[in-house]
């Protein structure tokens, strides 16, 4: 086990460092620059002035140069200056994971307290009308964009309350009541679309462990519905489940965009689209290695988990 | 000998000054209710500060208006009168002014016991720094990373601060404009006891509110100057700016009630509507945003360097059905001046109508297809040009109704969006053939139009168009003493502009200024970037 986590962790770092050399190309070959984009909003540009702020900016090394000192300054824990707050890159994203984050996870909690037991609902009674409702009622959630949910839902609030979210972060150790109403109504809208998904895979994997042999003897054995159902079947349909559910998780981290631009969230993903409109390099690198960070450790998480639900599966020899 | 010579012009400036100091100078503005004290204004802001509060290395709003509050000018545009005018600017740092000299030297007195928001006293030292660093003047210690107004200061031959509180600004040659220059929410005072990079993260200021927290993305936090130098205000004990990116969502805080204000140039006619429906209670004010919509032809390439090609897009143009298609008829037609009543210089209706392009619609479409007739060109055998335009929704809408407009009489354009990083360096090097552009002005004024937009080696001059004689008329209507004449002469030069097609404008936005009733004396004026200080503001709860 502890050698397929080092080897596991072992590539985690080739990917990682892989994925350092996409996102360095892929944002120097986006077109345009901060200067470009400073000079934006002063309308006008000045070639002296605007190689002046690269030389200030350090823009104007080598494009190695300029990696290398990426890759020495995450190894170092100095994530570099942000161009456009002139300030340093961790302490503007420091308050932005936990946001994101929470948010993540309050959306998978949503999304698996409603998808698994309507999807093992839904197989357990196939074909019949309630499994009919929850079908209709998953495939509106696939249908249906987060952010359009999310923002009916404060459309929804206004006209009918005159009140939304509030317009800002609140932590929890200021008002927990507040807190949790600001991120609940996010991860609803967020969690619904998920738990969508996850109905679908854990009604179609519980049906097919359904029809197994050894659920079949469990019956014969006069066995009660919720033991069959619930300890022998679920258990080895969730193998399908855990990992749609962590692909999901790790898509959220970076996914969450529009959902935190709509209930105005200060998290990762709606920081990132700023910092890529910006060109602002040092915190889009990070962010952006942050989230291929999470997506890894999710990855290698349900993979341990495939190992607690079915003991045959075995790490390395 | 100069610093002798100074003193004496100065000792006999201040003899004459109380004469000669403008009326409005000294006062304070007046109220017309009885204001309370008290309360935090909630504003809405569309995106976050960039580059933080640095007002001289900015042109955008995003920055102007939410930095206003921290800072004070040597004067400002009266926050409680609609119209910005020369008549209408009053003092901040400088208590009175006088011009001398024939308008050649202008002197600020200063008020004294003015205190920085670190402590520190403001003299006549931080004018001095703050105008030498914006005109760039050889000797001046600090520089800014971009300086987009250098062009404001362009007569200015040198800075005096002989005295403590006494400040003279030399002109080259009369330049009666400046003072309105000076008024404008772009013109602070920054401090020359800290680095103007600074500002980018942080605000020493000496205006009405002190920054208490930027948190980035999220907010800026004002609280009231307990040291502001003009006292019983600012009223508010605090403002708070929210950076919601999301339109629905702004709108949706708004009409809930937890924003008080809408965004300068924020609200469409439309969106005004809307909310307006939701709840009645909101009160609306039109007024000009003072940005216009316009053409910009590569004047220095073929074929727009033919002023017959020029003049055919102008004519082709239907201005009025425009402003009805693209702003619901939120946006009303005008030169290069915002027109009246929404602005204070531009030509009226009917000097209006005379020019091209503003006729009636299939009249003005013949000329268009007659001219480009005479250039070989055709419906039928059309000449084919890129239109480029900024990737953002506003400008493409208009784009795509003049490339309809101009599909009529022959001129067949592809639309080309460009990023907004890319485009106004596109647009300074003249790397294009025609396109959709919006300029927005600082004050209401011609001096800051004309020299910035056609001035022959301005870098937002972006057709390139350069004429002798009228820059000889924007030179003399600046030093033009006579408010008349000088109104004349700017009505010629937005005719000869027009004429030429240096830069067809089609119309001047308006915005919908939407607050709540209980905000007082936040008056909107002819331009979105000069009525941000809120030292006036109270709120009526």
């Amino acid at each position: 086990m502890k050698t397929y986590i080092a080897q596991r962790l072992a590539i985690a770092v080739l990917t990682l460092l892989g994925m350092s050399l996409v996102i360095f190309t892929l944002l120097r070959l986006a077109p345009g620059d901060i200067v470009d984009i400073l000079f934006s909003t002063a309308g006008y540009v000045s070639p002296s002035e605007k190689q002046a702020i690269m030389q200030e900016l350090g823009m104007d090394r080598p494009y190695w140069v300029q990696y290398l000192e990426w890759l020495k300054q995450i190894v170092t824990g100095d994530l570099g200056k942000s161009y456009r707050y002139d300030l340093p890159a961790w302490q503007i994203i420091r308050p932005l994971l936990p946001v994101t984050i929470e948010l993540a996870a309050l959306s998978m909690v949503v999304a698996v307290l409603l998808g698994v037991p309507t999807g093992v609902i839904s197989a357990v009674r196939q074909d019949s009308t309630l499994d009919y409702v929850l079908r209709v009622i998953s495939l509106a959630g696939l249908s249906m964009p987060a952010f359009w949910l999310g923002m009916v839902i404060i459309l929804t609030l206004v006209t009918w309350l005159q009140w939304i979210p509030p317009l800002t972060y609140v932590p929890p150790t200021e008002d927990f009541k507040l807190h949790a109403v600001q991120f609940a109504l996010p991860a609803l809208a967020v969690g619904y679309r998920s738990s969508a998904l996850i109905m679908r895979i854990t009604r179609s994997s519980l049906l097919e462990v359904l029809r197994e042999d050894y659920i079949r003897t469990a019956w014969a054995k006069g066995q009660s519905g919720r033991i069959v159902v619930w300890r022998h079947a679920l258990k080895n349909a969730m193998l399908p489940v855990v990992t749609v559910i962590g692909i999901e998780f790790a898509f959220l981290i970076g996914g969450l965009v529009v959902t935190e631009t709509v209930f105005n969230l200060p998290g990762v993903a709606r920081f990132l689209v700023q910092a890529i409109l910006w060109r602002d390099y040092p915190i889009v690198q990070n962010l952006v290695m942050f989230i291929a960070i999470v997506v890894i450790l999710s990855n290698l998480l349900v993979d341990m988990l495939y190992g607690v639900l079915d003991p045959r599966v075995r790490y390395g020899s | 000998m100069p610093r002798l010579r100074s003193l004496a012009v100065l000792i006999a400036i201040a003899l004459v000054a109380v004469a000669l100091a403008t009326p409005a100078a000294s006062q304070t503005p007046q109220v017309s209710q009885t204001p309370k004290p008290g309360g935090v204004l909630n504003i809405m802001l569309r995106e976050d500060l960039s580059p933080g509060f640095a007002i001289h290395e900015t042109a955008t709003i995003s920055t102007v208006w939410p930095g206003m509050p921290c800072f004070s000018n040597l004067v400002l545009f009266d926050p409680l009168k609609k119209t910005e005018s020369a008549d209408t600017v009053i003092g901040e740092l400088a208590e009175k002014w006088s011009w001398q000299d024939n308008y050649r030297n202008l002197v600020f007195f200063l008020r004294k016991g003015v205190k920085w928001h670190d402590g520190q006293p403001f003299t006549a030292k931080d004018v001095k720094f703050t105008f030498d660093m914006l005109r760039e003047a050889p000797d001046t210690p600090a520089k800014l990373r971009i300086n987009p107004r250098k062009d404001w200061y362009a007569n200015v031959e040198a800075i005096e601060a002989a005295e403590p509180h006494t400040v003279v600004f030399r002109l080259k040659k009369p330049q009666p404009s400046l003072l309105l220059m000076l008024a404008s929410g772009y013109t602070p005072v920054y401090a020359a006891h800290v680095p103007p990079a600074s500002y980018r993260t942080g605000c020493i200021g000496t205006g009405p509110f002190k920054l208490k927290e930027w948190r980035k993305g999220e907010y800026v936090e004002y609280v009231k100057n307990p040291d502001y130098f003009l006292k019983g205000r600012p009223y508010l004990d605090g403002l708070k700016y929210f950076v919601i990116v999301e339109r629905g969502t702004r709108n949706a805080a708004l009409q809930a009630g937890k924003l008080d204000v809408s965004f300068p140039g924020e609200i469409s006619k439309t969106a005004s509507e809307q909310l307006k429906k939701a709840v009645p209670k909101l009160v609306v004010t039109p007024f000009s945003a003072n940005v216009s919509d316009n053409i910009i032809m590569n004047i220095k390439k073929p074929p727009f360097d033919n002023v017959k090609v020029r003049l055919a897009v102008s004519h082709a143009i239907d201005r009025r059905a425009l402003v009805q298609a693209v702003h619901q008829g939120g946006a009303v037609v005008g030169a290069s001046l915002a027109p009246k009543p929404w602005g204070f210089w531009g030509l009226g209706e009917k000097e209006i109508t005379a020019l091209p392009g503003y006729g009636k619609p299939a009249d003005e479409k013949a000329k268009a297809k007659k001219l480009m007739a005479e250039v070989g060109f055709s419906p039928e055998k059309p000449l084919r040009v890129e239109m480029v335009t900024r990737a953002i929704a506003v400008y493409v809408d208009m784009a795509s109704f003049v490339i309809n407009e101009l599909k009529q009489i022959g001129i067949e354009a592809t639309l080309k969006q460009i990023e907004t990083a890319q485009w106004h360096a596109m647009a300074t090097r003249g790397d294009y053939q025609i396109g959709a552009n919006l300029t927005g002005i600082g004050p209401d004024d011609p001096d800051a139009n004309f020299y910035e937009n056609y001035g022959c080696r301005s870098p937002r001059n972006y057709s390139q168009y350069c004429s002798e004689q009228v820059m000889k008329m924007v030179d003399a209507q600046s030093q033009e003493l006579d408010p008349k004449k000088r109104l004349a002469l700017v009505y010629a030069i937005q005719k000869k502009l027009e004429d030429d097609a240096a830069r067809p404008i089609l119309d001047w936005r308006l915005d919908y200024f939407t607050h709540w009733p209980h905000v007082k004396n936040l008056i909107p004026h002819q331009s979105i970037y000069n009525f941000g200080r809120m030292q006036e503001v109270w709120i009526d709860k």
